[in-house]
């Protein structure tokens, strides 16, 4: 880790753009929010991206922005780490690449070699793909998964694009994951009940020590209120749920929290799932952040996926589980299993 | 440590001098000077990509670059419209035609070096006559040293100082070496701002007992496999605040440390997990 004493250049100081999209309207709208910061032309966001030995951790304290073309596929098979929710045709899509949150935990961390923000501009590509899938059946398609999208609301647009392509598409729906508090964006956006909203909920002191910059926990959970009196499907995340010593009465506070915050029967289902993350993850977020006790922890793998041992996970979800099961019908709480 | 290359003597003289580095006596392939202190240490690559890429992978090889600890630093002249110093956020190799990219995550505002003095740099294979694009720097050295360099150090901890000596010439030779070191020179404060700055960053700490771990393994007979496991409690005991050497110590007195083998090794292993979780 480096000292404090140097310090690091304000987020996206730097801005990478693909040459071949420099004049596209997006990207123009998106520099125009940026006077102070260097435009560098590039020729492919691999290129920086890609670069072998970036500090992930540090990084995140001064991420650079790349403005991209996604020419590969942009539609994606859901992973079965994911909750598919009973979605017979779940999949997930990559319309930007890594957040201005800062979790600990972020799996992103093992997935990407960088923590700069990607934005591909070419969202009409995305909504092709989806249109080709749609030919052929339903589709459930998670669109905030390997980042924030609400978060990158102001820079993007692309939570009432997508908000505005779902509600066109009688066969889509579509999930938005979060740890914003932002509320004005359910004004800005049609009303929909194919558009969810999942807010990702963890105990105070989980948000506080290792969930950097997102939105406390009433913020998120009045976010969650403002959604659902929008018409919007509101699903609560309790995942993932991390260990820490007093993660018991953290949780039940939490849970007290959530139901003295928000209508529950208004709820359209919530899941849980313990920490867990695939071996080759781990092993890059336990070099970038050796002293981190989520990272650090003895995990058992089980076929590739590391988790808790046996006692604390199944200790943890049925804690859960009992929690929320006096507040919500059974049939509307999801465990991950997989 | 800084690692730091320059292609001529003429463009390292003040930097040697500032710095006090000696020359390495020894018989080194490339000229080579270090400080006593064993915080700098300097490489003339001679000119050209080649040379410079070279002259990179046996500065870093022979002196053991670190990557979380070291950084490296390319101090040299280029071709360009306006006079002064600039840090490089983009190298261009002219005849491959590959861009790289040292990741700007540092602000060295307060050692003078705003994101205005930040411009984009074109590695040539020869002195070049006029700008081709004025509003590009043009030398011979930086992305056969990115190419070396990025075998041993991330992006963040590159940085490549270019400094204005003329603006083209058709005819190299007017390009002095008194010309080089004077334009050195009027950097040279700015420079040393930056070593002076980055110095300031303190390394990792050591981060789990490397003797008591490796006494742990001999003493519990451990496999590879649950070296790597104990290892993994090492971290996160360090990680949680845990002390794990009274837990060792109360297997000591227990008589379970030393274990009589593997199988019994195994088993305090676990005994160890479930103490600390």
């Amino acid at each position: 880790m480096s000292s404090a004493t140097v310090s690091c250049n304000f987020p996206f100081s730097h801005i990478y753009v693909e040459k071949a999209v420099l004049d596209h309207p997006r990207t123009k709208a998106i520099l125009a929010r940026f006077s102070k910061s260097r435009v560098i032309e590039i020729g492919h966001y691999k290129d920086v991206f890609n670069r072998p030995r970036q500090s992930f951790t540090l990084q995140k304290t001064s991420p650079s922005l790349i403005l991209a073309e996604n020419t590969g596929a942009s539609v994606f098979p859901g992973a079965p780490v994911c909750q598919d929710f009973g979605y017979d045709h779940f999949y997930y899509t990559s319309s930007c690449r890594n957040c201005i949150f800062d979790c600990e935990y972020c799996f992103l961390r093992g997935m990407y070699g960088s923590a700069d923000v990607v934005v591909f501009v070419n969202l009409e590509d995305a909504f092709s793909e989806v249109e080709k899938l749609l030919s052929k059946h339903p589709v459930y398609l998670c669109v905030s998964f390997d980042t924030d999208l609400i978060a990158l609301e102001n820079l993007t647009g692309y939570v009432s694009e997508w908000a505005e392509f779902t509600k066109e598409h009688p066969d889509l729906t579509i999930e938005i994951r979060t740890k914003s508090f932002r509320k004005d964006i359910f004004q800005k956006i049609p009303s929909c009940d194919r558009v969810i909203f999942a807010y990702t909920l963890s105990p105070k002191e989980v948000i506080e020590k290792f969930e950097k910059r997102t939105a406390t926990l009433p913020e998120r959970l009045s976010a969650a209120s403002c959604a659902m009196d929008k018409g919007f499907p509101v699903r609560l995340c309790f995942d993932p749920v991390v260990y820490f010593p007093d993660w018991k009465n953290a949780c039940t506070e939490m849970v007290a929290e959530v139901k003295n915050s928000i209508d529950l029967s208004r709820i359209k289902d919530v899941s849980i799932g313990t920490f867990r993350i695939s071996s080759e993850y781990i092993k890059k977020l336990r070099k970038g952040l050796p002293g981190s006790p989520i990272c650090q922890f003895p995990f058992e793998n089980h076929g590739g996926v590391m988790e808790y041992p046996d006692l604390i996970r199944k200790d943890m979800e049925n804690t859960l589980v009992t929690l929320l099961q006096s507040l919500i019908s059974q049939e509307k709480i999801f465990l991950a299993t997989f | 440590m800084f690692f730091i290359v320059c292609a001529l003597a003429a463009e390292a003289r003040p930097l040697i001098s500032a710095l006090s580095l000696r020359k390495d006596e020894h018989a080194c392939p490339y000229d080579t000077y270090f400080d006593e202190d064993s915080t700098c240490v300097l490489v003339l690559s001679g000119m050209g990509n080649v040379a410079a890429s070279s002259a990179t992978s046996y500065l870093l090889t022979r002196f053991s670059f670190q990557p979380d600890r070291d950084f490296l630093l390319n101090f040299g002249s280029c071709a360009g419209k306006e006079p002064g110093l600039y840090l490089i956020h983009k190298i261009t190799d002219e005849v491959t035609g590959r861009d790289f990219y040292p990741d700007m995550l540092y602000d060295l505002s307060s050692c003078g070096l705003s994101l205005s003095s930040e411009k984009a740099l074109v590695t040539v294979p020869k002195v070049i006559a006029s700008l081709p694009d004025p509003e590009l720097l043009y030398e011979m050295e930086a992305s056969g040293i990115f190419l070396a360099a990025s075998r041993f150090c991330p992006p963040h901890r590159m940085f490549f100082l270019k400094y204005v000596s003329d603006s083209g010439e058709e005819d190299p030779k007017k390009i002095t070496s008194e010309l080089l070191t004077r334009r050195a020179e009027e950097q040279l404060p700015v420079v040393l701002s930056v070593l002076d700055y980055l110095g300031k960053e303190e390394g990792p700490g050591e981060l789990i007992d490397e003797d008591l771990y490796i006494s742990t393994c001999l003493a519990l007979r451990l496999s590879e496999t649950l070296r790597h496991e104990l290892r993994q409690l090492f971290f996160y005991a360090k990680a949680v605040g845990k002390d794990i050497e009274p837990i060792l110590s109360d297997l000591a007195s227990e008589d379970k440390i030393p274990a009589s083998s593997k199988k019994e090794g195994k088993e305090v292993l676990n005994v160890i997990r479930d103490r600390l979780l």
